[in-house]
């Protein structure tokens, strides 16, 4: 029997929602569940509206759904927001005494002493351990489970907390075990054991870390903080020097400096300080200095929505940077696929020393999702650096040559020398006035594009060869689309994806493949122009349906993308 | 000087003659041959301006990169292969004004680099806009009412900023200046160096003559290590200006913790793959 269930933990800033909302999902993951979380937020530290949906299944997930069959609210605003947006039959649990329910339709009203227990247990804070109780029995987990990862994760704490949170979930346990012994759960068992768990931003963290980044330099922006926090946790253990720069335009020129010293660099960044990375990301393009750049995508202009998701930088990184030069921009769409991009980017940068992007958002950094496994080995680190022997004498650092990439050396070897710079400059690094000098140079870095075309296999695609209706996905709209996919497929629809990961250069011929006896194309982005869809006419001059967009600053969902889809075809 | 010049470049620099800047290249250039340095062991680092075409001009490792942004990149650097010996060399312009705010944060890193602005209190690349050290006055086309905002003082900043070597040179007095720049190279941490640089062709009021008459070297009656004094010696100006080192204050280097002199340097460490493989485990 295949069962997918919603969970929602809604409450406010400083109520400890993150911890709960991990301590369950780790449980879960430990059990053997498929689980896909989404995380909803507002930019302030206290106070506020803040929720977690934790989807669980016995089949492997990719996206939210809108409606949650268990709330758990843990104040009064949490019922009021999402009381409507159960699904039918629901249950809320939440504290007898703090929060109200009107009850409405089939709901299960769990009201339990939870403030009683914990002061019982010995404190009113230990309110999460009680919640954590009543759901573990609720979802019918062992107990040791989670008695287990709150020893472990109160080790550090006074032993007196430690033995009062476990106290404090197991009476919660209790209650709902006495309490509500024959209510139904939709939610099966499963056969394996123990998945992993990763969020996006540990997973593109964990990617830049084995291709080799040596070097990162940061300023913080949410939704990209977290990928230059996790990586600095880590810089010690794996011989990596982290520093976080006055702004991003040190960060640019920092990570630049360290990588033409031959340091594989990268910089991770939003949208605002992106546009402060411009100029330096142009000096990559002309000085051929290999920079991966990390760019998590929120809504804008300006500083628009913090906490939320978009696509909408797009445009910015196919033409950022004045002047023209070549560049990649991946847009991975999963945890894994972003592990695998992300070791890619940074063999890429060094390989035809250009600038990567990987164009994530806050709805990929934010997901926490479960994998089978990561294998840190399918793609494998390698370096471009030229050592000593391989290099003819004299050195040229721009030398001209037919695949437009030329012999990367890197400072201090061995009786050889060189200069990069910003100007049009020989291939020795000079600066040049000549018209041939920049004609040539500029056809050379050009060249490069050749084999950059060849790297990275083109769109994915997923559902019947001949779909009438082919829906595009690109970056971390592909699990909202892939799941609206076997949705409309069970209901007999004629309808298949692709998926753009990897957006430039562009995979024209194999779009064109895909895409031309398309009866409907339907393009599915976080903007509101439409910014893929237009790249995707442009490159291959096949027009395209009325796009599906989103721009609000939530992610998308089935139900949001079908009503869409719906709307569009009367 | 009996050492062979082994930095000594046969490109011809594109400075007006008479510039102050070729003054400071040979200081540079008999400073790194002092220092027994061999020229695949030194980067120069520079962004943009007159000044900034300096690692154009000698022969060793360069990054000529962005208006403003040569501390940045030079830090980069440094913190990649700790084993290089790292020299800035750029503009007033460059340094204080574009790079104003890196020039403060690379002295409260104190990353081991040599800084050798080219002070010639004008944008002389751009052709004649006041930069943040001209005097009070100076008429220019973008300052058609004379410059009327203060003058950035880049000691006093960093010595308040507590930065490990503050010194001030005259690009005239050569062998003074090598001495200036070889004792930098010396001295682990965040090393300064303004040198007050002639601009023949746009300054004709900060010139030879005016310097010559002003300046006068420090003698052994200040005391680098007293800071009030420093504090003193950084805002004489006008009449009499000081050249020499104006403070000193050893503190640890940014890559200290990090590195020891003789350890591998950052780009050649291997990827730590069992780790990786740890930290993957670890999600499970
Ligand atoms: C981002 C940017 N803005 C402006 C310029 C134009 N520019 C080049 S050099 C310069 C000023 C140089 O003055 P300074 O640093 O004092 O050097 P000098 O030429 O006097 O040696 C300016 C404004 C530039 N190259 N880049
Ligand atoms: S413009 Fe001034 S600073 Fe530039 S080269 Fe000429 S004299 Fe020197």
């Amino acid at each position: 029997m295949s069962f997918d269930l919603t969970i929602m933990i809604a409450g406010e800033a400083g109520q400890g929602l993150n911890t709960l909302s991990s301590i369950l999902l780790k449980m879960l993951a430990q059990s053997g569940y498929h689980l896909f979380a989404s995380q909803d937020y507002m930019s302030r530290i206290r106070g506020g509206h803040n929720f977690t949906k934790i989807r669980v299944s016995n089949k492997p997930l990719y996206s939210s759904v809108s409606a949650s069959h268990l709330l758990v609210a843990l104040n009064q605003e949490s019922v009021d927001l999402h009381l409507n947006h159960l699904s039918s039959p629901s249950i809320i649990v939440h504290d007898l005494d703090t929060v109200q329910v009107n009850k409405t339709g089939e709901i299960c009203d769990i009201a339990a002493p939870i403030r009683k227990i914990a002061v019982d247990s010995g404190n009113a804070l230990y309110g999460n351990s009680v919640v954590l109780g009543i759901l573990t029995a609720l979802l019918k987990l062992e107990l040791t489970g989670l008695t287990d990862i709150l020893k472990a994760s109160f080790v550090k704490k006074a032993a007196k907390d430690r033995k009062g949170n476990i106290k404090a979930a197991t009476e919660g346990f209790r209650y709902l075990s006495d309490n509500f012994q024959n209510l139904n759960i939709p939610l099966g068992r499963v056969k394996e054991k123990n998945r992993m768990l990763i969020s996006g931003t540990e997973s593109i963290a964990l990617g830049m870390m084995a291709g080799g980044l040596r070097f990162i330099s940061a300023y913080p922006m949410s939704p990209s903080t977290g990928i230059f926090t996790y990586i600095t946790s880590k810089a010690g253990r794996l011989g990596i020097v982290s520093e976080q720069a006055e702004d991003e335009i040190a960060a640019c020129n920092m990570a630049m400096g360290a990588s033409a010293a031959g340091a594989r660099s990268a910089v991770t960044t939003s949208g605002g300080g992106l546009s402060l990375m411009c100029e330096g990301i142009s000096l990559s393009g002309m000085a051929e200095i290999p920079l991966v750049i990390i760019n998590m995508q929120r809504p804008g202009p300006a500083t628009g929505f913090p906490t939320r998701t978009a696509q909408e930088d797009l445009d910015l990184v196919l033409h950022i940077g004045h002047g023209e030069f070549p560049r990649f921009i991946f847009a991975p769409g999963t945890a894994e696929e972003a592990f695998y991009t992300s070791i890619k980017a940074m063999n890429l940068a060094e390989k035809y020393q250009v600038p990567v992007f990987i164009l994530g958002d806050q709805h990929l950094a934010d997901s926490y999702v479960t994998l089978d496994r990561l294998n840190a080995n399918k793609v494998k680190y390698k370096s471009y650096l030229a050592e000593n022997g391989a290099l003819k004498k004299p050195y040229l650092r721009y030398k001209i040559t037919r695949s437009g990439v030329s012999p990367l050396a890197h400072y201090g070897q061995d009786k050889i020398h060189f200069i990069v710079d910003s100007h049009i400059h020989t291939e020795d690094g000079h600066i040049s006035e000549e018209m041939n000098v920049a004609k040539k140079m500029v056809e050379k870095r050009f060249r490069k594009l050749n084999g950059m075309k060849k790297e990275f296999s083109g769109p994915q695609y997923y559902g019947p060869k001949n779909a009438k209706t082919l829906f595009v996905s690109w970056g971390s709209t592909y699990g909202a689309v892939r799941e609206t996919i076997d949705c409309l497929l069970a209901e007999k629809k004629s309808v298949a994806m692709v998926h753009y990961n990897k957006i430039w250069p562009f995979p024209v011929e194999e779009s064109i493949e895909i895409l031309k006896s398309r009866k409907d194309i339907c393009v599915v982005e976080n903007n509101y122009q439409g910014q893929f869809e237009r790249l995707l006419q442009r490159e291959t001059n096949i027009k395209t349906g009325k796009p599906v967009l989103r721009y609000d600053g939530r992610p998308f969902d089935v139900q949001f993308i079908i009503d869409m889809f719906e709307k569009r075809q009367k | 000087m009996t050492q062979e010049n082994l930095f000594h470049s046969s490109g011809k620099p594109a400075w007006c003659p008479g510039c102050g800047d070729f003054g400071i290249l040979s200081s540079i250039e008999d400073a790194l041959v002092n220092s027994g340095k061999k020229p695949h062991e030194v980067l120069i680092v520079s962004g943009i301006g007159q000044a900034a075409k300096l690692p154009h001009y000698i022969n060793t490792n360069g990054f000529a990169g962005l208006h403003g942004r040569a501390l940045p990149a030079a830090f980069g650097a440094k913190a990649a292969n700790h084993h290089l010996q790292v020299l800035v060399t750029s503009g007033d312009g460059d340094i204080y004004g574009e790079g104003g705010n890196h020039f403060i944060h690379a002295i409260r890193r104190n990353i081991d680099i040599t800084l050798i602005v080219h002070n010639n209190q004008i944008y002389g690349l751009t052709k004649r806009q006041a930069s943040p050290t001209s005097d009070l006055g100076m008429v220019t086309k973008t300052q058609p009412n004379g410059v009327s905002t203060i003058p950035f003082n880049p000691l006093a900043i960093a010595i308040t900023l507590d930065a490990v070597f503050v010194a001030r040179s005259f690009s005239q007095e050569k062998a003074f200046t090598t001495q200036l720049i070889e004792e930098g190279i010396r001295t682990p941490g965040f090393s300064l160096i303004d040198i007050l640089q002639p601009c023949v062709s746009f300054n004709t009021i900060n010139t030879y003559k005016w310097y010559s008459e002003r300046v006068y070297k420090l003698d052994s009656s200040h005391d680098p290590a007293d800071k009030l004094q420093a504090y003193e010696k950084s805002s004489e100006w006008g009449d009499k200006i000081p050249i020499g080192i104006l403070y000193k204050s050893a503190r640890k280097t940014f890559l200290d913790d990090q590195f020891k002199p003789k350890d591998l340097p950052l780009f050649k460490r291997k990827t730590r793959m069992k780790e990786i493989i740890s930290l993957i485990n670890e999600l499970y």
